[in-house]
């Protein structure tokens, strides 16, 4: 039978321990959705590179080095390590780490619009239509928050850098705002590059925050008991938690890239996306379960080769230097990359030597976590255009993830309706790459 | 055809009728398909929404979401899988048995033993030749569960019986065969074949049973104490709150006493602590009571100068004084606006500039002054259901702005005015109600006439639109076809002329006194926003198997709305001078885990708007928004597009639905982060002209300071042990600003604060 997760605060009580008796840890631990019985949790963890706009899946991952130059693009492909898999000359560095990469060649969806493409993407369902409706369905990363939480409290479980995309679908929409995504807020590569409400404002000294803190511990004595709902709990919960974050050093250590070697840095590259990254990889090591860089805009409608040129170089360092950096750190089996998009881009270059809009088959890159390197799946036709073989559906990319993750399948929460929604609707896990 | 041909035939006609009589000797009485085989599938799980009867089906094989469409049923499992899944040669080879039993390999696991009574009844339907459903078939009329109502203590268990109803006055029992669910799991839970075992948590529980499209519902009530002279104990204490009519004395103007001991909510509040031997705590004092209706009706803090004054009133009517006091303010209409606007979905989000926003502010403005004026509800909902023309003349016109589809239409009319929760029935029948396709779509047809011209800013964000009646329009059943016309929920047809509007009929029909829903939803919906739980509980899910945990009150409350004329001051009136809004928060040993019957008051965390202007208040530093007149307060805001951290994470809805259940309480780390570290928190106790600030360059003593901080801040003196330790703290700390600073923070971060108890 499915897992009906409904831990409302009424279920919270029904667990039955009564939550006056759980510890510190207990708590978080039940807040994160992650004490259910039976459940058992991976130590893995994923980072995604968001292409927001819809990256060019002929000049990338899918090149057509046969086809008429309308077709082929500007760009020259390139061999990579692995015998017979070539990519766009804009990959040169991804190129040598092949061998430990996967590309999903055969994406599907039937919507060629940013907002509702996007959100089919992110939450595995068609979205709104109109830019002015709001996200619909939990993103991934708030269902991954959500089921299985933080691998390491206080982390948060789910990030984005630098903050989430506008319209709502990086959210957590009907799961409850705590499992929205925790806003780093700044870009990582910019010279003062600092986290709101992370470190204390002006004026507000180490001391005066003991200060606060010993006050606070005499004066908050309400009686506890009064609230059954668990809200008075969790907030005590967590304003213990923010003061020891002001107070201590260990998530303001995750976000200070300085720590990190220059030459390392260097690797990554001294832009946005190197530097997102290499922060991300900082988070998951530190314990957050769910990063997610946006990247872009990749919506090159017109001159798509100043637009590529500008965008491809840094996000093929980044994901390069990442590989590589997890590698020599012993955690690329515990870490899930996975680089995709709203929809790819027209096969055919159009008059204004631009791609448009393409969702009828399009490429994805998925890495890490125990996934097999060096794969690739499903084929375009000939020359781009439609699924040559082994269709891949937006709910199949999902629940490979949530596969490896450890986040059980047949999960279903309640939408406002009360309607039991399940996480991957009909999506199978892509065996070829387990 | 030849002598030996005809030979031939004869013999295998012979041969196969002998088979066929052979074999029906061995079978039961005809099987059929909808009343014997459909509830089996329910009953697996074969039908259920994460299996065969989601809309896309499962692995090729699709059946109606928990069986209300046989038909279609039927379709599948004989036409669809060409006679793969049923073998009516070898019954036992049918895919449908081999899957079930888990013989061949099957995602949904093994749901059914081959010794089973249900295996032998599917095993002979097919044997049978499948036969489809035939309309002279007798049809389910109702099922009724035995016991109805039952007293339990914990820990016990108690076998229900279901039995059916059928067309042609024949009866049976399937309590094998119903499918059961609880509402209350911690309090009793229900096992496959109907067997009720309650557990440590005594309260109200309701037990649903289907069988077919047809539900049936047990009422169980677990007393907080069984033993008999315990009880007594409790009756004698129950007596001694002091349940009876007081004859108003003469200093008080001859107005009713405060306690309204015989008033009917108080009859049925006590009968029910009686029912489950709960003692209510005991009742609040002046300060807390003082607090709890300035933020409930108000969303506003009591200062410090009403704190005194109240403290001091010895009066016997004082809290209905207060009550009246509070209603009369514009701050309770700004409150109240806040509330609707976020049922109303008064969307500002999309709608970016100058132009577009004062849709938004008008709309607002029109909840508010129908709220400050004590609009009767009737009206207030007819106006905005009705309303036509443009928003500049007609503002409420605009919740056809936000509102714009069938679905939302229905969706939000049930969910606001209703109590019902019906987007189920949009795709299918309703899982636990009656509530079916023709329901929802013939409701959507009061609807199909609202038209729209102009208005639209640019391609996709509609403004100033004008809202009319078009001439004609059709809603069709999504599965028959059918033409539906406009139709109430639950009623029939109306009465309509080619030039009346469908929507002044239902507006009438909603409104009238004897509405089933309409006065009850508004009186449950102001019990729960005072009471911190609705009587019907969530607040829009009224349904036959989410019964009210108090129907008595819920049914005396709404009566007397709907006598009062909807007067909305009227209802408030009468929950807040009720004896369960007076009284403490605190449980005792007599009431320990009652979450039901409101014996004690039931805190909850202040709003993210009453918190954030509760902070600006007490320290005197407005919050500054951007695009706002300055001094706003967050309760004023035109919409919930205005930019504001804090409001985000404390759970400002985003004003998608007509749901309550949108504006959340959720703890999460952001919100402690915003208190403890944020720029604005830092920013409220800094300024130069703010309250900190003054206090602390007064020349007060470190006693006085914190005398007045924590009246200011808690409403209420400081125990000594508190005087103490804040006058200590002031005197260690040789930062005096700094001190005040902190010494603010720290009662402001209190839960005291933090929540309404």
């Amino acid at each position: 039978m499915p897992t009906i997760d409904r831990l409302t605060r009424r279920n919270l009580l029904q667990i039955g321990a009564p939550l006056l008796g759980l510890g510190l840890a207990d708590f978080l631990r039940l807040e994160a959705r992650s004490a259910e019985a039976g459940r058992s949790h991976s130590n893995k963890s994923l980072i995604v590179f968001w292409t927001d706009g819809g990256i060019s899946q002929q000049d990338s991952y899918d090149v057509k080095p046969d086809a008429p130059v309308e077709y082929r693009g500007m760009y020259e492909s390139i061999k990579t390590n692995v015998p017979g898999v070539v990519l766009s000359e804009r990959l040169a560095l991804q190129a040598k780490v092949m061998d430990r990469l996967s590309i999903v060649r055969s994406v599907h969806h039937e919507n060629g619009i940013h907002a509702p493409s996007a959100h089919w993407m992110q939450t595995g369902y068609f979205g709104p239509t109109l830019a002015r409706n709001a996200a619909q369905k939990p993103s991934m990363g708030s269902v991954i928050a959500r089921s299985i939480g933080s691998r390491q409290p206080p982390m948060p479980a789910y990030v984005t850098i630098p903050k989430s995309e506008a319209f709502g679908y990086q959210g957590a929409v009907y799961l409850g705002k705590s499992y929205n995504p925790f806003e780093v807020g700044a870009d990582p590569n910019g010279k003062d590059f600092k986290v709101p409400n992370l470190s204390p404002p002006d004026g507000l000294t180490a001391k005066s925050v003991d200060a606060r803190r010993t006050l606070l511990n005499t004066f908050d004595t309400l009686r506890r008991d009064i609230d059954d709902s668990g809200v008075m709990e969790g907030l005590d919960t967590f304003k213990k938690q923010a003061l020891e974050m002001v107070a201590g050093d260990r998530m303001r250590a995750a976000f200070d890239l300085s720590a990190e070697d220059d030459k390392l840095r260097d690797q990554y590259g001294r832009h946005r996306y190197g530097q997102s990254a290499l922060l991300a990889r900082r988070l998951v090591e530190a314990g957050a379960r769910c990063v997610n860089i946006n990247t872009g805009n990749w919506d090159h409608h017109n001159d798509i080769e100043k637009g590529l040129d500008e965008h491809l170089p840094p996000l093929d360092r980044a994901i390069a230097a990442l590989v590589e950096d997890l590698t020599a750190r012993g955690m690329l089996n515990d870490v899930i990359i996975y680089c995709a998009g709203e929809f790819g881009r027209t096969p055919r270059m159009n008059g204004h030597a631009g791609r448009d809009h393409w969702s009828d088959c399009f490429s994805v890159l998925l890495a890490g976590g125990g996934i097999q390197g060096g794969r690739i799946v499903g084929a375009s036709e000939k020359w781009g255009g439609g699924v040559q073989e082994r269709l891949v559906t937006p709910l199949d990319l999902l629940a490979t993830i949530y596969h490896i993750l450890g986040v059980p399948l047949d999960t279903h929460y309640e939408d406002v309706s009360g309607r039991p929604t399940s996480i991957v609707g009909g999506g199978l896990p892509i065996q070829e790459l387990l | 055809m030849t002598n030996f041909h005809r030979i031939v035939w004869q013999l295998l006609i012979v041969l196969i009728a002998g088979m066929f009589s052979s074999q029906l000797e061995l079978l039961a009485a005809d099987v059929r398909f909808g009343t014997d085989i459909v509830p089996i599938l329910t009953k697996l799980g074969c039908n259920g929404g994460g299996c065969h009867g989601k809309a896309t089906g499962q692995n090729g094989f699709k059946l109606s979401l928990l069986g209300f469409e046989p038909d279609q049923d039927y379709e599948s499992l004989v036409a669809e899988g060409r006679g793969r899944r049923l073998s009516q040669a070898a019954p036992d080879r049918s895919l449908l048995l081999l899957k079930a039993t888990s013989s061949v390999p099957h995602g949904g696991g093994r749901r059914l033993d081959q010794s089973s009574d249900d295996y032998h009844l599917l095993r002979d339907w097919i044997a049978q030749g499948s036969p489809a459903p035939r309309s002279d078939d007798p049809q389910l009329v109702r099922i009724e569960l035995s016991p109805r109502n039952q007293v339990l203590a914990t820990n016990e268990t108690l076998q229900l019986k279901a039995t059916a109803f059928f067309s042609n006055g024949t009866s049976r029992d399937v309590t094998k065969q119903a499918v059961y669910q609880s509402n209350e799991l911690g309090i009793a839970a229900v096992e496959i074949d109907g067997l009720v075992k309650t557990g440590t948590q005594p309260g109200l529980v309701a037990v649903m049973a289907r069988f077919g499209e047809q539900i049936a519902t047990f009422h169980a009530a677990v007393p907080f104490v069984t033993d008999p002279a315990k009880r007594a104990v409790i009756e004698e204490q129950l007596r001694g709150i002091g349940f009876q009519p007081v004859s108003p004395s003469s200093q008080n103007d001859g107005r009713q006493d405060d306690r309204q001991d015989a008033s009917p909510t108080n009859t049925h509040l006590l009968n029910q602590w009686r029912k489950l031997a709960v003692v209510p705590s005991a009742t609040a004092d002046d300060a807390t009571f003082l607090r709890r209706a300035s933020i409930d009706i108000c969303g506003t803090l009591p200062t410090s100068g009403e704190i005194t004054e109240y403290l001091a009133d010895s009066r016997l009517d004082k809290k209905s004084r207060l009550i009246d006091r509070l209603l009369d303010r514009p701050e309770y209409a700004s409150y109240f606006a806040l509330k609707w606007s976020d049922i109303l979905q008064n969307r500002g989000a999309g709608y970016s500039t100058g132009k577009q926003r004062a849709g938004t502010t008008l709309f607002a403005g029109w909840i508010r002054d129908s709220l400050a004026t004590n609009k009767p509800y009737d009206q207030f909902v007819s106006e905005l259901l009705t309303a036509s023309g443009s928003q500049y003349e007609n503002p409420p016109a605009l919740w056809y702005r936000t509102v714009r589809k069938s679905s939302e239409y229905v969706e939000s009319v049930a969910q606001a005015f209703l109590g019902v929760r019906i987007q189920c029935a949009q795709c299918h029948h309703h899982p636990t109600e009656r509530w079916s396709q023709s329901d929802y779509f013939s409701l959507a047809a009061n609807f199909a006439r609202v038209g729209r011209k102009g208005g639209f800013a640019d391609a996709e964000v509609p403004t100033d639109e004008i809202i009319f009646l078009k001439d004609r329009s059709a809603v069709l059943h999504p599965r028959t076809g059918e033409r539906l016309q406009p139709r109430p929920l639950g009623g029939s047809e109306f009465l309509l002329g080619p030039d009346d509007d469908p929507r002044v009929s239902l507006a009438r029909w909603m409104t009238s006194r004897d509405n089933p829903f309409f006065a009850r939803t508004m009186a449950n919906r102001v019990w729960a926003h005072f009471l911190g739980r609705g009587l019907v509980h969530p607040i829009d899910d009224a349904r036959s198997t989410n019964p009210p945990s108090n129907p008595e009150l819920l049914d005396a409350l709404a009566q007397d709305f709907a006598t009062s004329g909807f007067n909305v001051k009227h209802l408030i009136r009468s929950i807040t001078l009720s004896h369960a809004y007076g009284l403490e928060s605190a449980p005792h040993a007599g009431n320990t885990g009652d979450t039901q019957t409101f014996s004690r008051f039931y805190p909850r965390r202040l709003s993210a708007e009453v918190l954030l202007d509760g902070f600006s208040q007490v320290l005197e530093v407005p919050t500054v928004f951007a695009g706002v007149r300055a001094g706003t307060r967050a309760i004023d805001l035109p919409d919930e597009n205005v930019a504001a951290h804090f409001l985000d994470v404390f759970g400002r809805p985003a004003r998608m639905s007509a749901c309550e259940c949108e504006r959340v309480d959720a703890p999460a780390l952001t919100q402690a982060l915003e208190l403890v570290n944020s720029a604005e928190i830092q920013r409220k106790l800094t300024e130069k002209s703010g309250y900190s600030q003054r206090l602390a360059e007064s020349d007060k003593s470190h006693a006085d300071i914190a005398n007045e901080v924590f009246v200011r801040v808690l409403a209420r003196k400081p125990r000594a042990d508190e005087l103490k330790a804040a006058a200590d703290y002031l005197a260690l700390e040789p930062d005096r600003a700094e001190a005040c600073r902190s010494l603010l923070w720290s009662l402001l971060v209190t839960n005291e604060f933090l929540f309404n108890h």
